[in-house]
């Protein structure tokens, strides 16, 4: 980033400071502590809006518990229409206005690209930023009042790659993949698991905008694949299941994490049938709350209390427990930030966090991160689709 | 007399509105006055539209695509030639207008909702249009001021000083956004008003009469497409002038969309009511996720709003304050 661009803000950020109450930390109170983020209420990507939902209804829970130090948590959800531009105008509105101590789950990644130096150069944390792209983990020196929460793509696509050159080395691959960072991301770490075996004989994207993917589907087919990779969001995924059905085509499948909830395989399964979705795989590093294996699990009780008691909605939506995680996470963060939290201690604390006792989280993954390890969640199993539901199966994978 | 009552009274609505216009960023927050200058951007691209669809009666849904063509001529010229971010404004018209001209070439053949789905089409492939061309555009993450040109952000400290007189970038932003929208405005009334504006109309009302009466019908319907384009430049390069920023992700064919319904609410054919149609689709997203923000709702909210718009009011809101000051006009300009 060009250091003008950080005097500036750092003359502008002294003036706020100067003009405001003293020195005290921006959105914390002795009895309120005051964050925002962006979520898509609205729009092409609504169906994410529960990942600010869920950690909303987290939230009023750990309030209607005494807070945290006694300070109640007031999270303020901006609607950004998952449009980059209006991302930056809430987050200034979110940092200039409502005075927020930091800025938390904002959704998307060109969204967060798009506020990340703003942010950086004002100083204000920009914490667990719901978007699994590399960058959030790996570019830290550069932007260090940045961090990430979920797997990063480039990891997940790395773990099929390396599965499939392991388990059938003779697969002919056809990827289907989003024309954007994401699908990108995939894609390369797919790349890179594959090492040298040439595996992949036809690649074909798809605009987040476009209608749908009936002609990828068929290009896939007639290159004679026989894996097909899903680099898709949940709508082209199962777009992606109906077209092959409907050409008679029974790949196997690997369908990335965006798009594996269970709830979004139903829909896949009603759109094509039961055999089409039989040995899918994917990995796992979340609680499914569709999964009977959780009906007795103390961590999706508490989730079910949660979505009941304070005013969670769609309680099926396994997007809705992503949320609380990351809600979860920044109250453990919050706690390590000392008595009174200043911007300073919040960063250190959430590159410094070691959470072994998530309730929202598969067994066994732990959110962990240090001075130079800024992937909190970097764990995940492989699980497989049979007769209707996810298995997972082999060991905890580290996905880096 | 009655007659000078009636300029008295026209005058008078006018220094009203333009008090309105100057005083209105005083009497809210000041990120209160970034909303209105979205809503200035929407009011700009509506007024060009209605010049288009209302006025030369030709559909388009692309005009959020000819946004996407300012927006990025902007960008472009800030962050790789390091323009100024205000000096770029009139070479976005320009080349939004250019595209528009050439658009219209279309619409010399098809008509009606034919002309509709070719717009639409343009509007749909503008994001993959855009990502075609990293190096130019940035692709999918798109361009950003902040991080390559911060230097050429007007106010990027908060403040902006013009003549000796020192306003916050908000309150800035407003003003360049309206008093562009008031000048548009204006010429697009005088436009309307003039030759220009009767060959539009006898274009929309039958191409037939308007040929055999003598109008060119080739050239009527570009030159209402590029005029209609450089309104669209113009928003869409204030549009990322207020963000700071350009991607893909903002030019979906929803933005056309959107015009489209901001005209239609605000009267297609009147000027006036096109305030309350930028207002109306600048505010409708916020206000229903206000309302509630459990799945679905927002976006039902919305569709109702507009639903409701077209049935309660079938002339849009022009012909609201059309029918609202008819006892008014009528006692100004009938003799007694």
């Amino acid at each position: 980033m060009s250091r003008v661009v950080i005097a500036i803000f750092g003359a502008l950020a002294l003036a706020t400071v100067a003009s405001g109450a003293g020195t005290a930390t921006p959105g914390v109170s002795p009895t309120e502590v005051v964050i925002g983020g962006t979520i898509p209420l609205t729009g092409v990507a609504s169906s994410y809006r529960t990942v600010g939902l869920g950690a909303a209804a987290y939230f009023r829970y750990v309030n209607a518990h005494g807070g945290v130090n006694h300070r109640k948590i007031r999270y303020i959800i901006k609607d950004d229409a998952y449009d980059p531009g209006q991302t930056m105008a809430k987050t200034r509105e979110l940092v200039e206005q409502d005075h927020v101590f930091a800025i938390f789950n904002s959704l998307g990644t060109e969204h967060n690209l798009a506020t990340r130096p703003y942010l950086n150069a004002l100083k204000v944390p920009q914490l667990f930023v719901a978007s699994g792209a590399t960058t959030w983990g790996k570019d830290y020196s550069q932007w260090p009042w940045t961090i990430g929460y979920q797997p990063n793509y480039r990891a997940e696509g790395t773990i099929y790659g390396r599965y499939v050159a392991k388990t059938a080395p003779k697969s002919r691959i056809g990827v289907l993949s989003q024309n954007d960072d994401y699908g990108k991301d995939l894609l390369a770490g797919l790349r890179n698991g594959l090492g040298k075996k040439k595996l992949i004989v036809s690649t074909q994207s798809y605009n987040v905008d476009d209608p749908d993917v009936q002609s990828q589907i068929a290009r896939l087919k007639s290159a004679k694949a026989n894996t097909l990779m899903l680099f898709a969001t949940p709508k082209f995924a199962i777009q992606a299941y109906r077209y092959a059905y409907q050409l008679g085509w029974r790949p196997k499948v690997y369908i990335n994490t965006v798009s594996s909830a269970s709830n979004t395989m139903a829909f896949a399964r009603l759109a094509s049938n039961k055999k089409q979705l039989e040995g899918t795989i994917s990995i796992v590093f979340i609680k499914d709350p569709t999964d009977p294996r959780w009906a007795k699990d103390r961590g999706m009780k508490l989730y079910r209390t949660v979505m009941k008691k304070f005013k969670g909605t769609n309680p099926t939506d396994v997007y809705n427990v992503y949320g609380m995680s990351a809600a979860h996470t920044f109250v453990e963060a919050l706690k390590k930030a000392g008595k009174n939290p200043t911007r300073d201690s919040i960063m250190r604390a959430a590159t410094h966090l070691n959470v072994k006792n998530d309730p929202f989280l598969l067994p066994g993954v732990v959110v962990r991160t240090t001075s130079s390890d800024h992937f909190p969640l970097d764990q995940a199993r492989l699980e497989r689709y049979h007769n209707g539901r996810w298995r997972y199966f082999g060991g905890m994978f580290k996905v880096r | 007399m009655r007659r000078a009552l009636g300029i008295g009274a026209w005058a008078l609505a006018v220094a009203a509105g333009l008090a309105v216009f100057l005083l209105l960023p005083h009497l809210v927050s000041d990120f209160h006055s970034r909303d209105l200058a979205g809503a200035g951007v929407f009011f700009i691209a509506i007024v060009g539209l209605n010049l288009l669809t209302g006025y030369t009666g030709q559909i388009s849904l692309g005009h959020g695509a000819l946004m996407a063509i300012g927006a990025y001529t902007t960008a472009a010229l800030v962050v790789h030639e390091h323009w100024r971010d205000v000096w770029t404004i009139p070479l976005a018209g320009l080349a939004a207008g250019i595209v528009g001209f050439i658009i219209g070439i279309p619409a010399l053949r098809l008509s009606g909702l034919y002309l509709a789905l070719a717009t639409f089409g343009f509007a749909v492939s503008m994001p993959s249009l855009i990502k075609k061309f990293p190096g130019l555009t940035g692709g999918s993450q798109g361009l950003s001021f902040f991080e390559s040109a911060p230097q050429q952000i007007t106010g990027l400290t908060g403040k902006v000083t013009i003549f000796g007189h020192t306003m916050t970038q908000a309150h800035f932003l407003y003003y360049l956004t309206w008093s562009i929208g008031i000048v548009g405005f204006a010429l697009a009334w005088l436009i309307v008003r003039g030759g220009l504006g009767r060959v539009f109309r006898s274009v929309r009302d039958s191409e037939v009469a308007a040929v055999s009466s003598g109008v060119n019908l080739a050239a009527t319907k570009t030159l209402a497409f590029a005029l209609s384009g450089v309104y669209a430049g113009v928003a869409g390069s204030l549009l990322a002038i207020q963000g700071n920023i350009v991607s893909p992700l903002s030019f979906t064919f929803r933005l056309s969309i959107l015009i489209l319904v901001g005209a239609v609410v605000g009267g297609l054919g009147s000027l006036p009511g096109l305030v309350l149609g930028a207002l109306f689709v600048q505010y409708l997203p916020t206000i229903s996720t206000h309302v509630s923000t459990r799945s679905g709702v927002p976006d039902f909210i919305y569709g109702a709003a507009i639903i409701l718009a077209m049935i309660l009011l079938p002339t849009g809101a022009g012909g609201l304050l059309r029918r609202a000051a008819r006892p008014l006009t009528t006692w100004l300009y009938t003799r007694p």
